[in-house]
């Protein structure tokens, strides 16, 4: 048995049985399109080009995110209350076959909402993005970061802490992480933990990628990126196939 | 063997007593192993150990000669499970859900869709094969998971609680598909509560009680410790008070309006003339008498206190 042959059939079942999401995820993103065309002129009545920029491209990184961090750990507990979580790890196939299946299935629900914000913020505001092929790594890594994250999360800790955790989480990423501002705007403390961990690297590779003509896209974000990813996807795959 | 349980012993974190101790057990291949034992006697704690998703803290298990403590990769290519859980179907039909996972086995397409098909069509489940997963009724969704663990089976099958929430109809169909996975050679690992059922279905099996086998055998070994005794079953009245107990009863459990009592085999005149009596008297609607069951044997093993929720069962009545 493949592991590709797997692979394919994990993410066939997955997307049948996530199929009710999908258009749930396109309407939610689709809002978020809104609020930005919508509700950030409201917020800001002189709002600059820049700032539109900075609103534009960060959402996408703040929608992947939240996904990872919320939705990812929703789900995965309740599939762990359920016991279906430990049926999925009974069946013959690797791991870390079922995690990439799943997370494939993720990136397909969340990421047509998110094009589709995108492209109405654009047309909104007349903005000129500068799409660059590295967009799709740029997509992949945060994805499979913030649900090996959220997979981690929800495998480890009891279901009513793991739920805590991902709302602090959230508050701390839409408020305080430099992903619709720039992070120069941050206290120095903050800025220096910014600097180690994931979410402005995610930011970064974003909106390097989705406005290339605009914002610098550096090497050292998306390295970063890159260990956290292999980092935190290799612990939930210990997660996964640990024995209690 | 193709199972080989030894010397299990598994403790979860803040629970003093052990949900395994020292547990033994073999299964053949050709085999249908019965493993049964009140709500908690750890039954499916032992099969989760023998899958992998636990680890023991002592004891060894083996499939097939290996070790699979050692290695839970190799448990999970040679068992397939139909979990006490439901399986996550919402969105597939049976029909998809069942061919994914003879798929996920690696039988080929073509293969796993005429199994499919001869699974369908014995458990009666046609009119179900295009409805969403999520649609479905309890006992069905039984028969459903029961058909993913079936349709291409492991070397190993491990089946807890099967026919839970099934109508009486389709569990005597299901049972007849259990068998024929035996026959065609897999060792069949039974967990059910279920002991009416299993007398007629299983060719050994193991009884778990506070987590430790109190006995094994075939159900015949298990019953000649109860050979010399009738089953003595009254049902009541209703509103009648409960009759007291006969001085010949060496058991006697009352639950609901049902009456079940043992009775020695000599004693067996004297215990239809006690019946008769009360059936005389209006006191009871009717009453049987017969050779002492497997459920009698269990009763008497593990005792009728801890017991009158999951021995006092009829087939087609849900399990608790």
């Amino acid at each position: 048995m493949s592991a590709l042959r797997s692979y394919r059939l994990l993410v066939t079942w997955q997307a049948r049985r996530m199929r009710m999401f999908l258009p749930l995820g396109i309407v939610v993103q689709a809002l978020f399109a809104f609020g930005i065309v919508a509700g950030y002129p409201l917020l800001f009545p002189s709002i600059d080009r820049l700032t539109v920029l900075y609103l534009a491209t960060g959402g996408p990184a703040v929608s992947l995110i939240t996904m990872g961090l919320v939705a990812v750990p929703q789900l995965v507990t309740q599939a762990r209350t359920e016991g279906t979580l430990d049926y999925m790890r009974t069946l013959p196939v690797p791991r870390i076959v079922y995690l990439l299946a799943d997370m494939t299935v993720w990136l397909a629900v969340v990421l047509p909402g998110v094009a589709f914000a995108v492209v109405v913020a654009s047309i909104r505001f007349g903005l000129d993005l500068q799409v660059s092929p590295l967009v799709v790594p740029a997509t992949i890594l945060v994805v499979l970061t913030a649900t090996s994250i959220g997979y981690a999360m929800a495998s480890l800790l009891p279901p009513m802490v793991a739920q805590m955790a991902s709302q602090v989480l959230v508050v701390f990423i839409l408020m305080f992480s430099p992903l619709n501002f720039p992070a120069d705007r941050l206290p120095g403390w903050l800025a220096a933990i910014h600097g180690v961990l994931p979410i402005q690297a995610m930011g970064e590779v974003m909106r390097g990628t989705l406005a290339s003509n605009t914002f610098p896209l550096t090497a050292g974000a998306f390295a970063l990126l890159g260990v956290w990813c292999a980092g935190t996807f290799a612990a939930t795959g210990i997660v996964m196939t640990r024995r209690g | 063997m193709l199972l080989e349980v030894h010397g299990v012993t598994k403790r979860y974190r803040r629970s003093p007593a052990p949900a395994n101790d020292g547990v033994d057990l073999a299964v053949e291949s050709g085999q249908v192993y019965g493993l049964l034992g009140h709500n908690g006697a750890g039954k499916t704690t032992l099969v989760n150990q023998v899958v992998g998703l636990l680890k023991p803290d002592s004891g060894s298990i083996q499939i097939a000669g290996r070790d699979v403590v050692a290695d839970p990769g190799y448990a999970r290519m040679v068992c397939s499970i139909q979990p006490q859980a439901q399986v996550p179907i919402d969105g597939l039909t049976p029909r998809q859900a069942i061919e994914t996972l003879g798929r996920l086995r690696g039988a080929e397409a073509r293969l796993v869709r005429v199994r499919a098909d001869r699974l369908i069509e014995a458990l009666g489940l046609s009119e179900w094969t295009g409805a969403d997963g999520a649609r479905l009724s309890g006992g069905v969704k039984r028969l459903v998971s029961f058909c993913m663990a079936a349709v291409v089976p492991g070397r190993l099958v491990i089946l807890d609680e099967p026919t839970n929430d099934v109508d009486p109809v389709r569990r005597r169909l299901l049972w007849a598909q259990v068998r024929a996975l035996a026959d065609e050679g897999a060792a069949v690992l039974l967990v059910t509560h279920n002991v009416v059922e299993a007398e007629r279905s299983v060719d050994r099996l193991a009884i778990l009680d506070h987590g430790r086998v109190l006995t094994e055998g075939t159900p015949a070994d298990l019953k000649s410790a109860v050979a010399d005794d009738l089953r003595l079953e009254l049902v009541l009245e209703p509103g009648t008070q409960v009759p007291a107990p006969p001085d010949f009863a060496s058991s006697f459990t009352a639950t609901g309006n049902r009456l079940v009592t043992t009775v020695p085999a000599r004693m067996g005149g004297a215990a239809a003339a006690w019946a008769q009596d009360l059936r005389r008297a209006a006191r009871i609607e009717e009453y049987s008498l017969a050779p002492a069951t497997l459920e009698d044997a269990y009763v008497a093993l593990v005792g009728a206190a801890n017991t009158s929720d999951s021995t006092m069962e009829e087939p087609g009545v849900r399990a608790a």
